[in-house]
């Protein structure tokens, strides 16, 4: 009996989710950096919180951290409440957006910090640390400062400090922020490969959605000091919930439209002088009245001018793209004036010249205005 | 970069303007050290015979030992305790709120207003009023009062220039505070603590306005010292003693400056 | 979990010196209430006497001595040290970046004394200035520098000069270059640069600079004290003079008391008029 309760724990500990949040809410002197919000982190997940700044992302990593103590709501790190444990305590990693490396420190004990903290016999923490270089491809950099380090070693560094003290949950403030492009793109394959060999809980924060969308498992949008949407990278860029996610991630066409009648996903919408129908991706449609039209780039397509269910334009300007071309449009039905089509580079199209927009018949949604 | 006709003339005026400033600034200093060694005790320009006598009869004046010894104890002291003091109330007051923060700011930066010899005044009745003895610890004291703003000042702008990122990463690898104070935040600052503590302890040395009001015969410092001298003697062993004093001054300043670059330390970099 | 580490430790050695500069002046205020028994280090009973003595003319002109040093102290200081402040900060090379800081920072760590004295041998009938000029024939007789107020103003500049020239660098070197960059390729020359771009920028430094200048020149004793001989006479000595020649300290409580409120009230005069002036100027 008394072994079943324990085993029953142990399964029950080691399928709890990495991070738990419940109802976690955080204010600065009366302004909100964080509505209540819960949310769950599973084992070996990367999940990405993404949004433009202010939008309560950092605030979430730095509760997480436990940089900040939580207003409301509590915290659980492998469903231990942790939310008045000290950072020092909560056996977490962080690599930081300046990386942070300790400036009088060489690499080795930069690495080796966490190592001392925790009182480590020298010998292990020895072997740890070269591991944890070795892993990170910087064997040969132990004796280094890190200032005599190029910027993509310095966030190796700044990973291997993270991972020898086998964290339980591994931050990433917007690590890659300060590497040029080449860089940062080999240093998020690398990153990805680590973290998912070691089976790491990752939680990473960014503004990038390029970055979001090629790394994680899941992504969290957030604007507003809430969790917008939350959901595989292809949940969030081909089914946005709701007018910000649509618009943050990914190119996005919005027409000014009206609903007129809805039946399941199909909908019937006047569009100006002429009427469309489109099937949604969305499950329950918003009333019959004024909504937002939303649709990708890539479903729309050119039409001439003056077919029904399209939408005159006219041409602003074509960007050369290589693989195809942009077209710019001005569109008195679009949100401020413009929309975009993707249209093979053939096409030849002089500014000016009157066109129209057709709609595939799916990738569509329609939004509320309250959305 | 292309220069006109007047964009010469600029540079040229500039340059002689800026000759005329730092000769202003030297010249004191020129005049004294060829004083220090005129052979007459009576002035006079260009000296007419030249001796070391001067520097001599500064070494053996008794008061200038004495005051010598009493500035370094009291400028020992009062750096150090303006230092512990300074760089405690700058990080409190860097790193937390807590009731009456800004009233504690205001009086303890306060002596950059009140006139050192009010100060002096100050502390002077004060002891009078409370019955306290007067000795080298209300000399100190004074000292402290004096230039803590500039210690606090020192720290505050290491503390600003220091990153929150490097101490939270030391936590997260589970540094406990004092761990972390000792191993990172310590050792970042050290710039700024040496930089504070050797300006407050130049800026005690100093002092004169206010110690002149708390010294007795016995903790004299050495500015008060000198101050007499001129009093009662007009020959240039002052001036020799002031040769030593920019001397020493000046090595000093320039080997903080080898070490820490004084544009750093005045931030005007 | 402590949320704030340290704090008792490391606020209470300051929370100690506050106590003292606040039961220092309280001193000083509650001397300055007291009647002065002559003979005697000990005041009397509580009286206003002190600063009825203080309502005469001569104090009054003790007191706008004190003020006219200061202006022209920081008005001289201000003019000096902004072109050098200037060449520190954008000298190209490194030494003589390096040379013009230690040469106008020297005089920041030498303290009064060593200063007011080499400025008497300068400036002193037998001193420097004057021989040179008699020997060059330029002047027939010394001109009298020493116990006037003008050998205390040059001295005083000398005195305050470092200060200022430290916080202008302060404020000039965080002027972004690129703005006068951009003012030149507008095709403004460089006095128009100077005058449109760089000054107007650096004027919270200037004012910064003259408050500081003030707040010394103000402080200052040894220089109107020893150049100034007794015939200028200032707060700063005449405390002095009232406290440790007649040893009548309730008086020079008063009288420091009233020269604490006067700096204060002309400082925060000067500064909230600048405010004004900016607030007008940024239209």
């Amino acid at each position: 009996m008394l072994i079943d309760t324990a085993q029953a724990s142990a399964q029950q500990t080691a399928d709890a989710p990495a991070v738990r949040v419940e109802g976690v809410s955080k204010s600065f002197a009366g302004s909100v950096a964080l509505e209540p919000i819960s949310m769950r982190i599973e084992r070996g997940e990367f999940l990405t919180l993404l949004g433009p700044s202010g939008c309560g992302k950092t605030t979430l990593l730095n509760l997480i951290a436990g940089f900040l103590e939580a207003d409301q709501g509590e915290l659980y790190i492998h469903d231990k409440p942790v939310t008045r444990v000290p950072p020092y305590q909560r056996e977490i990693g962080i690599v930081f957006q300046n990386y942070a490396l300790f400036p009088h420190m060489s690499v080795a004990r930069n690495v080796g910090y966490g190592l001392r903290t925790r009182g480590v016999p020298k010998a292990e923490a020895e072997r740890r640390v070269r591991e944890a270089l070795a892993l990170v491809k910087l064997e040969d950099f132990a004796d280094r400062r890190p200032r005599q380090l190029s910027g993509g070693q310095q966030q190796r560094v700044a990973l291997a400090r993270a991972l020898v003290i086998r964290p339980r949950v591994l931050l990433l403030d917007e690590p890659f922020s300060a590497l040029d492009r080449n860089l940062r793109a080999a240093m998020q394959v690398e990153l990805r490969e680590i973290q998912t060999s070691l089976g790491l809980t990752t939680v990473f924060v960014t503004h990038d959605q390029g970055e979001a969308l090629s790394m994680s498992d899941r992504i969290a949008v957030m604007s507003r000091a809430t969790i917008r949407q939350i959901g595989t990278p292809s949940e969030i860029y081909d089914h946005p919930q709701n007018h910000f996610v649509a618009s943050f991630v990914g190119d996005a066409n919005m027409f000014r439209a009206t609903l007129l009648e809805a039946e399941g996903s199909d909908a019937r919408l006047k569009l100006g002088e002429t009427e469309a129908r489109i099937t949604s991706f969305q499950t329950d449609l918003p009333a019959p009245g004024p909504v937002t039209l939303f649709v990708r780039p890539e479903h729309c397509h050119l039409a001439e001018p003056g077919t029904p269910g399209t939408i005159p334009a006219t041409v602003a300007l074509s960007v050369y793209q290589g693989s195809h071309t942009e077209l710019h449009v001005d569109c008195p039905l679009a949100e401020g004036g413009r929309a975009m089509l993707r249209v093979p580079s053939r096409t030849s199209v002089a500014p000016g010249e009157p066109l129209a927009i057709g709609l595939a018949e799916s990738g569509a949604a329609v939004f509320g205005a309250e959305d | 970069m292309y220069k006109s006709f007047s964009d010469h003339l600029l540079d040229w005026a500039g340059r002689i303007l800026l000759t005329l400033i730092l000769g202003f600034l030297v010249l004191p200093f020129i005049v004294v050290f060829i004083a220090s060694f005129n052979e007459s005790a009576i002035l006079s320009f260009p000296p007419q015979s030249w001796s070391t006598r001067w520097y001599v009869n500064a070494f053996e004046y008794r008061d200038f030992g004495n005051g010598l010894r009493n500035s370094l104890r009291v400028a020992a002291f009062g750096a150090g305790i303006a230092l512990v003091a300074g760089a405690g109330f700058a990080y409190v007051f860097n790193r937390y709120d807590f009731a009456f923060k800004n009233t504690l700011n205001g009086i303890l930066l306060s002596p950059l207003i009140i006139p050192n010899f009010t100060i002096g005044l100050g502390v002077l009745v004060l002891t009078a009023a409370a019955s306290m003895p007067r000795n080298v610890w209300t000399v100190v004291a004074v000292h402290v009062i004096i230039v803590l703003p500039f210690v606090v000042r020192s720290v505050y702008v290491s503390l600003q220039n220091l990153e929150r990122a490097y101490e939270q990463a030391a936590e997260s690898l589970g540094g406990r505070p004092l761990h972390v104070l000792l191993t990172i935040t310590l050792p970042l600052l050290l710039p700024g603590l040496v930089a504070g503590a050797i300006f407050a302890a130049i800026l005690s040395f100093n002092e004169f306005t206010a110690s002149l009001y708390v010294v007795s015969q016995r903790t004299e410092t050495l500015p008060v010292a000198m101050y007499n001298y001129v009093r009662e003697y007009a020959d240039p062993t002052l001036a020799a003693m002031s040769v030593l004093y920019v001397a020493a001054v000046a090595a000093l300043l320039l080997l903080v400056h080898k070490i820490f670059r004084l544009e750093k330390v005045l931030n005007v970099d | 979990m402590t949320k704030r580490p340290f704090l008792g430790w490391f606020a209470s050695p300051s929370i100690l010196i506050a106590f003292g500069i606040t039961a220092s002046v309280l001193a000083i205020v509650q001397y300055s209430l007291r009647a002065h028994v002559p003979g005697s280090i000990d005041p009397g009973g509580f009286t206003l006497a002190n600063f009825a003595t203080l309502w005469h003319v001569a104090y009054g002109l003790v007191f706008l001595n004190s003020l006219l040093l200061c202006i022209w102290t920081a008005l001289f200081a201000l003019l000096i040290g902004y072109p050098l402040a200037y060449a520190m900060v954008r000298a190209r090379s490194l030494s003589l970046r390096s040379a013009i800081l230690l040469i106008s920072l020297t005089p920041l760590f030498l303290g009064e004394i060593v200063r007011t004295y080499s400025w008497m041998i300068v400036l002193g009938n037998r001193g420097f200035l004057n021989s040179v000029l008699l020997q060059t024939g330029l002047i027939e007789r010394p001109i009298n520098l020493m116990f006037t107020m003008s050998g205390v103003v040059i001295a005083l500049v000398h005195f305050t000069l470092p200060i200022v020239v430290v916080m202008l660098a302060a404020a000039l070197s965080h002027i972004d270059r690129n703005l006068e960059r951009a003012a030149t390729s507008l095709g403004a020359g460089r006095i128009r640069v100077f005058l449109t771009v760089t000054l107007p920028l650096s004027i919270p430094g200037v004012v910064a600079a003259t408050s500081t200048a003030f707040a010394w020149t103000f402080s200052a004793f040894a220089t109107p004290q020893m150049i100034g001989g007794g015939q200028v006479q200032t707060i700063s000595t005449m405390v002095y003079q009232v406290g440790f020649a007649s040893f009548n300290f309730p008086l020079a409580a008063s009288l420091s008391l009233m020269g604490l409120l006067f700096a204060v009230a002309v400082l925060a005069i000067f500064n909230t008029g600048m405010r004004q002036l900016e607030r007008h100027g940024a239209h």
